[in-house]
C-alpha cells in the first residue's frame, strides 16, 4: 500500500461521521426528518393520553352506578297486518348516544277507523326525535313535552284523530316510561311477562266503580265501549302516565315495546313461548312476527313492537 | 303525613269476615285480620279487634300493643299489625298475609319489625288472596306511576279483576304513601 492509499483509508472513515462534509440537501433531510420524527412522537402520545383519558371516563361513568353495566340489545317488527295502511310508527335513539343519553324507544299506533292514524302517529315520533336527547332524569318535563304533542295535534285535528303512546327511555340500568292510551309496555322477567302500563280505556272506571260498590267485575268486561279510549294523543290536555321515579332493570331483563296490534293476537301471558332471554332480541322478534303471522287472524291489525333485552357488558 | 287508602271486597263470599282497624291519631296504627282464611273463631276475634282498637292500648307503645293482640286473639289468628310514621314503620306479621315497600326503584317484602321510611316510599299490605294474582313488577309500576293511594290500589283491583273478575273471596288490602312533613 502506498503513503497515498494509507491516507485515503484512514481519512474515508473519519469522513463517514463528519456531517459538516455531508451535502447541504442531505443534511436538511435529516433535520426534517427529526422534526417530523418528534412532531409524530408527540402525536402518538397525544393520542395515547387521550385513549387513556377516554378509558377512564368510561369506567368511571361504568361504574358510577352499578358494577353490572348493562348494555340494551334491540331488534324490531313493523307489520301492516289486514290493514290498508300501516298506521304504527316507531322511534329508536341512537345507540351511539347510550352511554350518555341512554336509549329512548317509543311506538306510536294511530287510532283505528279514524282518518289521519298513520299521519299523527308518524308526526308524534318525528316530534321525538326532533327532542333527542330527551332527559332521562326530568320524567315531569317530558310528561309536559308529550302533553304538548297531544295539543298540537288537538289543534290540527280536533278529536277527528288521534294515536296512542309508549315510550320508554333506559339508562345506567333504570327504565322510566311514559304512556297515553293503550299501547303496551311489557316486561318479561323469570318468565313471567307483566304488562307495565295502565291502560286509559274505558272498562278502567268500570271496574273502578263495581269494586268500590261491592260488586263483581264481570259487566264491565262485557261492555260494548269497554276498550274505548278515555285519553289518547290527540285529546286536549291529556294525561301522560309516567314513572315518577326510575325502574330498576336486571340482566336478562325484556322490555317489549308494542302496538295492541301484537297482543290482540298474541297475548301477554303466552308471549315468553316467543320471548325469551335465551336467545337475542332479533331472534326473539323474529319468532314472535312468525307466531303473530302463524294465527292468521282476518282482522290483523298493524302490528309493531320493538325487544330491548338487557344484558351484560363485557366492557 | 302518611297518606292511606283502605280496599275491602266481599269478592264472591257470602260474608265479608275479614277485618280492617284503623287508629290514625297520634301516629297511623292499623291492623289486618285475615277472617276469611281462618277458622271459626273469626267473628270472636274481629270482635276484639275492634274493642282494642277503640280502647286506649292502640295509643300505647307498640310492644305492650302487640302483647294484648297476642294474648286476646286466637293463638293461630293471621294478621298484621303496624304502626306507620314519616320516619319508620313497625310492623309485625303472622300468617299468609304480604306485605310489600316500594323504594328507589325496586320492591322489596317488608321485613318484620323496624324499618326506616323516606318520603316518597309506598307500603302495600295485604291478604295472601289479595297478593295472589298480582306480580312483584306490576305492584311496582302501578306504585310508580300512581299520584296517589287510591289510584294506585284501583290499578291493582283492576289487575285482580282481569284475572278473575274479583270473584276470588274477600279481598283486603290497604297501601300508605309517606308523604314527608307538611307545613
Amino acid at each position: 500500500m502506498t503513503a497515498k492509499q494509507q491516507m485515503m483509508w484512514r481519512a474515508v472513515p473519519e469522513a463517514m461521521y463528519d456531517f459538516t462534509i455531508l451535502p447541504e440537501r442531505l443534511s436538511e433531510m435529516l433535520n426534517v426528518a427529526g422534526v417530523l420524527f418528534m412532531v409524530a412522537l408527540a402525536a402518538f402520545l397525544y393520542i395515547v393520553m387521550v385513549i387513556l383519558i377516554n378509558v377512564l371516563k368510561l369506567k368511571n361513568k361504568i361504574d358510577r352506578k352499578n358494577d353490572d353495566f348493562l348494555l340494551c340489545d334491540i331488534a324490531y317488527f313493523y307489520e301492516k297486518g289486514r290493514r290498508d295502511e300501516q298506521e304504527d310508527s316507531i322511534l329508536i335513539s341512537p345507540m351511539s348516544d347510550y352511554l350518555d343519553h341512554g336509549v329512548a324507544v317509543a311506538v306510536s299506533d294511530g287510532m283505528g277507523g279514524l282518518a289521519y292514524g298513520e299521519v299523527i302517529s308518524r308526526y308524534v315520533t318525528d316530534r321525538l326525535r326532533e327532542l333527542h336527547p330527551i332527559d332521562f332524569d326530568d320524567n315531569v318535563k317530558n310528561a309536559e313535552i308529550i302533553r304538548r304533542i297531544s295539543d298540537e295535534v288537538y289543534e290540527n285535528y280536533h278529536l277527528g284523530s288521534g294515536a296512542t303512546l309508549v315510550m320508554v327511555q333506559i339508562k345506567d340500568n333504570f327504565m322510566n316510561f311514559y304512556s297515553v292510551g293503550d299501547s303496551n309496555i311489557i316486561l318479561i322477567r323469570g318468565g313471567r311477562a307483566t304488562v307495565l302500563n295502565p291502560k286509559q280505556n274505558y272498562i278502567f272506571l268500570l271496574i273502578r266503580k263495581m269494586a268500590e260498590g261491592g260488586m263483581s267485575t264481570h259487566d264491565a268486561y262485557i261492555n260494548n265501549r269497554a276498550r274505548a279510549l278515555v285519553d289518547f294523543i290527540g285529546n286536549v290536555n291529556c294525561r301522560v302516565l309516567h314513572t315518577d321515579s326510575p325502574i330498576r332493570l336486571y340482566e336478562d331483563d325484556i322490555i317489549l315495546v308494542c302496538s295492541d296490534g301484537v297482543t290482540d293476537t298474541v297475548s301477554a301471558s303466552k308471549l315468553c313461548k316467543q320471548v325469551s332471554s335465551q336467545y337475542s332480541a332479533a331472534s326473539s322478534a323474529q319468532r314472535l312476527k312468525l307466531a303473530i303471522k302463524s294465527k292468521k287472524n282476518p282482522k290483523q291489525d298493524n302490528y309493531t313492537g320493538v325487544l330491548i333485552r338487557m344484558e351484560r357488558s363485557f366492557l | 303525613m302518611i297518606e292511606y287508602y283502605a280496599f275491602k271486597h266481599r269478592g264472591d263470599a257470602a260474608t265479608y269476615d275479614d277485618a280492617l282497624h284503623m287508629c290514625i291519631i297520634p301516629t297511623t296504627t292499623m291492623v289486618l285480620y285475615y277472617g276469611s282464611h281462618q277458622n271459626e273463631n273469626y267473628k270472636r276475634d274481629s270482635e276484639m279487634l275492634t274493642d282494642i282498637f277503640a280502647s286506649d292500648y292502640v295509643q300505647s307503645d307498640f310492644s305492650v300493643l302487640c302483647q294484648v293482640l297476642e294474648a286476646t286473639i286466637t293463638k293461630d289468628a293471621e294478621y298484621m299489625l303496624l304502626r306507620i310514621s314519616d320516619s319508620e314503620i313497625i310492623s309485625v306479621r303472622c300468617g299468609d298475609i304480604g306485605a310489600k315497600i316500594v323504594m328507589g326503584g325496586e320492591m322489596r317484602s317488608l321485613p318484620n319489625g323496624r324499618f326506616g321510611l323516606h318520603t316518597g316510599d309506598r307500603i302495600v299490605c295485604g291478604t295472601g288472596k289479595f297478593f295472589e294474582k298480582l306480580t312483584d313488577e306490576a305492584i311496582l309500576c302501578d306504585a310508580l306511576v300512581s299520584e296517589d293511594c287510591s289510584e294506585w290500589m284501583n290499578l291493582m283491583v283492576r289487575r285482580i279483576s282481569d284475572v278473575n273478575e274479583l270473584r276470588c273471596g274477600n279481598l283486603t288490602a290497604v297501601n300508605f304513601i309517606v308523604r314527608g312533613q307538611t307545613d
